[in-house]
This record gives C-alpha cells, structure tokens and sequence, in this order.
C-alpha cells in the first residue's frame, strides 16, 4: 500500500476545495501533497446515489420522433449535493441525438431531452482530483413505456426507473476526508477518538450558489424511496427461518 | 454475379482472387530460359528465392574481337615456401597471360601465436600445473593446427582436457600481451577477456547432459518448465492480495479449528462438520483476495463488489448450485440483488448467500452419507428392520416423493442420533422448500 501512497503526485488544490465549490479550481503552483498521499488505510467512504430517468408521455404534442420527454439524473439518495465529491457527469446517448456526449459540470446532474426510442445511456462520472483520479462508468436503460401496454399513456404518470447504489472509495485521501467529513451526502466512517484532521474554512453561504441537491426538485415527487430498513428486514428473517438453522446443527 | 449485384456488393472482389490464384500454377509450368529443362527440374521445378545463376549471363558468348586460345603454362604460389614449379592451363586471351599471383594463394591465411622467449617465460609465464616444455609443446600445436584446439588435444603427448588447453592459452597470451605493450593499448585486443574455465567445464557439461536426455526425460522437463511457468505467472497475480491475505486465513484458521474440535466432539460423523468448515475457510480465503484486490480500485460500486464477493463465494460450487442458491432466495423473499444495496445489506445478503451454499452443501452430504448408509444395510445387521425396504434408497431410484412427512420420517428415523431436534427440522423445513427437496433426490442431481 505505501507504493501506492508515493504514486499520488497530484497537485492538491487546497483553497479552492475548501468551499466545497466544484467550478474553476486553480491549481496552485506549490503542490501540497502531504493530503493527497497520506490515505486513510482501512477506511472507506461511501457516496450513495440513485440515478435513472424519468419518462412522459407527450400526449397530444407527440410526433413520430418525439413522442416523449425524458430526464436522465444522478441525484444524491437523501437529495443532498453531490458536488463536493462529483465534479461533473457526462451521459452518452443515442448516436442518433445531436451531440451525444452531454457534458454536466453543475449539479443538479440531469439532462433533459425529447425523443421516441428506448436505449443505453452511458452514464460516467468524474471525480474531483483529490477523490480519485479515475472515472465510474455506470449503465441505464430508458425505459419509456411503461410495463402493462393496456390502454393509452397518461401524460400525467411518469414511467420512472431508478437505481441505488453507493459508491465506494476505499483507502480515501485525508485531503478528501477532511473536506467531506461533515457533508451530509457522505457516509463517512467513524473514526477513532482522538483523529482529527481539520476541517477546511466553513462552507460559503448556499444561498450564493446555485442549489446543488435534489430536494425541491421539481420532479422530485416521482422519486423513488429506498429504504434500507425493507431490505435488513427481509434478509434478517430469511436467516432466521427455521430451516437455515440446520446449518448450524451439526 | 448477379446476386451480388442486387445485393449492392462491389464486383471487383472476385476477379482478384481469381487472378491470384491463376497465377501460381502458371509458374512452375514456365520453365526458365537460359537452362535446360532437365536441369531445372532438379531444383524442385520451383525457382529459387534468390537466383544464384544470372540467366542473362548464361546465354551470353565472348565478344568475338576477343581472340581466346588454352595453353599449359607454369606457375608458382606464394604460399608455398619452397620454389615448387607447378603447370597448370591458363586461358590466354589475345596472347597475353594472366598476370597476378597463384589465385588461391590469398587463402593460407594462419592464426597470429605469440611467441615468447625464454626470459619471458621465466618472467611472466610460469605456473605450477605446467612445465615450460609442455608450454613450448602446446604453443606449437597451436602454430602448427591453427588454434583448433580439438585436434591439438589430441595430438598433445600428455593428456590434458580442451579446456586445461585452452586456459593456459588464453593465459599466456594474456600475460604476454599485458607484459608487452603499455596498459593503454590492450583493452581492445581480444585476447584480453577471461578465459572461465570453471564456467567452461561446467558449460559443457551441462550441454552434454542435455544432449544425452532420453525422451522421457524431455518430456519431463518440459512439463515441469510448464508447471513452474504457471506458478510464477499465479504468484505474481496474487502478490498484491496476498499480504492481505495471509493476516485474514491466519485469524480465521485457529477459530476454524477450535469450531472443527467441537464438532468432533458432539456428533461422531466427523466428515461433515470439518469438510463444511473447510469449504467455509477457503471461502473466507477466497473473500479476502476479493477484498484485497477490490481496494486496489481507486473507485467502485457497491453492487459490483457484491458481485465480485459472491463470485467468490460460489467459486467453489457448480452452476446447478448456483441456481439452487438463488431459487432459495427467491424462496425466501429476497431480491437476487438487493434493491438498497447499502453496506450493511450487501453484508447480509453475503452472509445469507453463504449460508445457503453451506445449507446445500450439507444437504447434499447427508445424501451420500445415506447412500453409503442404506448400501451397507443389505449386509449383516439390520436392527430396524423395516428401514432397507422402506427407505428411499439411496435416494436414487425414487424419483419423487410425494408424501413430505414420510421422507422427513425415514430420514430421521435413521440418524436419530444425529440430529438434534428432527421433528421441528422435518416439519418446518417443508413448506418453504417442499418443491425443493424431491428434486434434489433424484441421481442425476448428485
């Protein structure tokens, strides 16, 4: 692992992360690499996100080649920002749409666009150069028309397909832990007493930016709801079923 | 043709093909001026890579202004050191004879020995394996046959090994060189590298070994190359894991025996419970190299570790086990892949996964244990002595079983002893896999 920590050579850059801004970063000259190469080993940090697309129906105002308007997202699970670790998303649609490398660089992570087809959209998000240097590639299908085919569309409920999942970064950068330590979008493991590592200068005022989370969205009613407790729930009682417990029987 | 009109493919492909193709055959059919056939035909009938004969030249006759006549004349060779007067036919053209040295006489070329004097010897030269005489008789040699020192070993009157030979050659002359000429100059001079003999000797030895190895011998060795081969490549692939690995297959083999020991202890089966443990340590193994090698990522997702950790859980088990798991899940109404897929229910939904491998693999025991059971029942005692008849043999001939309670019934009935709570197991057991288990008996799934 201590391989890996001298391999971090990037140049940190430190005041311009402390306002948890993800626009314009300069880079300063003196690179700081003491946060960047010490790792906190045995720790990960987890950035749990939904991301899909939400699709209507034009009803009247549908053509051939447009007969729906979909939104594709990726959106904090809680509806918080993402920002402070995401830098920018870029969704790769259909060859057929203009420009179909969309590039996102503020949240919120969405594109919005009209058309008639279903197909992959690629979805690979960037991270902030103290986060990792690497991109994520994930995978959806656009779901357009929904599952029964009986009776015409509504314009008015949505076909609505989401995905959870939960990022991982394991052996995080101390410079990373520091700056997201206290955002609400992370789930940040809890570390001994006695580890401090100073939190950068306080968080501008939201107001002055543009909102970065998800929770007035306005399509924000369709979301999905992830409940983890559903799941503990079923797979506690799956263990628990009496023939399981055969297993430990002998 | 018109196929691939319709079709819109371009015509030009075939014709070049075919004109490949027509034109190989077509060559050695041609036969080259300038030889004759037969001769031609001696080469294979192919024409060689490179041609060795200039055909243009072959047909070409001397210019006729030239006036050529044949006439025996005598003539000398430098390289020979007496005056020998030899004739030989020279070709005369226009009356003048060839001028210039004895044309092969460029060719006694000799190998430069460095030859040395008494005082020299007396100075530099000597050494305890070997006498002055037998330096002179050897450097001779070397004079007389060109350095070739196989011929030179032979012919040398006390018997010393080609590399003994060799050595003090190289030696000497080194010695000489050195002595000779100011430092500077030698670096370049060949002679100047060591002559290794140990290394020589051993050399050729092992060359000799080499070339004396019978068949099988090859064989083997080619085989264990092969082998030695894969274990460096999987070694260099599991060296980043395996730092990692070795502190968790440590804690987790102590706690593995101690489980093995209690188990010994309680039931006097032994095969299952340790064979179990064992399937579950490797499985922890197995977890730990997934881990090591998930952290290598700077960044991944939650749902692909749990991918990556139930690969290798299962690793171990068939695909047939593998559906079975996952029918058990479904079973038991749990999502194949959880829809939250957050820390503490991806660690669960593992957890469960392997349990249920762990659940059919006992299973899947105690079924053979029965089978080796009911076949050494036909024998000697029977205390139950309805049981052979009654059994679901070996559970291989009986394809289903209708009724759950009398295969739960039998079965207990028979390891009683075994089991600790058989009426609770049996009754519950049966709803959530009723359809399971008859399947599970036939052959063909064991």
């Amino acid at each position: 692992m201590s391989a890996r920590k001298q391999g971090d050579g990037q140049p940190e850059d430190g005041g311009a992360t402390a306002g948890k801004r993800l626009k314009i970063a300069k880079f300063s000259e003196d690179p700081e690499k003491k946060g960047l190469s010490r790792r906190l080993k045995d720790a990960e940090i987890s950035l749990p996100i939904v991301y899909g697309t939400i699709a209507f129906y034009l009803g009247r105002k549908a053509s051939e080649s447009q007969s729906h308007k979909w939104t594709v997202y990726v959106r904090g699970a809680t509806n918080e920002d993402l920002s402070a670790v995401i830098k920018r998303v870029v969704f790769q649609l259909h060859p057929s749409f203009n420009n179909p490398t969309r590039v996102m660089e503020a949240p919120p992570f969405e594109l919005s666009e009209c058309g008639w087809g279903e197909f992959e959209i690629a979805i690979s998000l960037f991270f902030h150069p103290d986060v990792c240097d690497k991109q994520l590639d994930l995978y959806h299908h656009l779901k357009l028309y929904p599952e029964d085919e009986s009776g015409p569309q509504s314009t008015k409920k949505p076909v609505v397909v989401e995905s959870y999942d939960e990022i991982v970064f394991p052996d995080p950068s101390e410079a990373f832990y520091a700056r997201v330590q206290n955002n609400p979008a992370v789930i940040v493991p809890r570390m001994p007493a006695g580890f401090n590592i100073s939190a950068p200068v306080a968080p501008e005022n939201t107001s002055e930016r543009e909102r970065g989370d998800t929770k007035d969205h306005p399509l924000s009613q369709w979301f999905m709801n992830f409940s983890e407790a559903d799941e503990l729930l079923k797979l506690a009682a799956a263990r628990q079923q009496p023939f399981m417990e055969m297993i430990y029987e002998n | 043709m018109d196929a691939k009109d319709i079709l819109g493919l371009p015509k030009n492909q075939l014709p070049i093909p075919q004109e490949k193709k027509s034109r190989p055959p077509k060559e050695p059919q041609r036969k080259p001026d300038g030889i004759s056939r037969e001769v031609y035909a001696l080469t294979g009938g192919l024409a060689p890579l490179m041609p060795s004969v200039d055909v243009s030249q072959l047909k070409r006759r001397p210019p006729s202004d030239e006036k050529v006549t044949w006439q025996w004349l005598p003539f000398t060779n430098s390289a020979r050191k007496d005056d020998l007067q030899l004739f030989h036919w020279v070709r005369v053209v226009n009356g003048v004879p060839p001028t210039g040295d004895y044309a092969f006489a460029k060719y006694n070329k000799s190998a430069n020995i460095i030859k040395y004097t008494d005082e020299e010897y007396e100075k530099y030269l000597t050494d305890p394996a070997w006498t002055k005489e037998e330096t002179d008789q050897l450097f001779d040699l070397c004079e007389r046959f060109d350095l070739r020192f196989i011929v030179i070993a032979d012919r040398f009157p006390s018997s010393r090994t080609v590399e003994e030979l060799k050595d003090r050659y190289y030696s000497v002359s080194r010695a000489l060189l050195s002595a000779r000429a100011p430092p500077a100059d030698i670096t370049g001079h060949p002679l100047v590298k060591p002559y290794n003999i140990s290394q020589e000797v051993e050399r050729k030895r092992a060359l000799s070994m080499v070339l004396s190895q019978t068949k099988q011998q090859e064989r083997k060795d080619t085989e264990v190359l092969a082998e030695a081969k894969r274990i460096t490549e999987s070694r260099m692939a599991a060296k980043g894991p395996e730092e990692s690995e070795l502190p968790a297959v440590a804690n987790i083999g102590p706690d593995n025996s101690q489980r093995a020991i209690t188990g010994d202890a309680v039931t006097p089966s032994t095969a299952m419970p340790s064979s179990a443990i064992a399937a579950s340590s490797t499985l922890m193994a197995d977890n730990a190299s997934t881990l090591a090698s998930l952290r290598m990522l700077r960044v991944y997702l939650r749902t692909y570790a749990l991918d990556q950790m139930v690969q290798a859980a299962s690793a171990s088990a068939g695909l047939r086990t593998i559906k079975r798991v996952e029918q058990t899940l479904q079973e038991l109404g749990v999502n194949l892949k959880p829809k939250v897929p957050t820390k503490a229910v991806c660690a669960e939904h593992l957890e469960l996964r392997k349990e249920i491998l762990t659940l059919l693999n006992l299973q899947k025991q105690l079924q053979y244990k029965e089978a080796e059971g009911t076949s050494f029942q036909d024998s000697p005692y029977s205390e139950t002595p309805g049981t052979p008849k009654r059994a679901p043999r070996g559970d291989q001939d009986r394809p289903f079983m209708p009724d759950p309670l009398g295969f739960g019934g039998d079965r207990f009935g028979k390891r009683d002893q075994k089991r600790k709570a058989p009426g609770r197991t049996s009754e519950a057991a049966q709803s959530p896999s009723q359809s399971k288990r008859p399947r599970k008996m036939k052959a063909s799934d064991i």
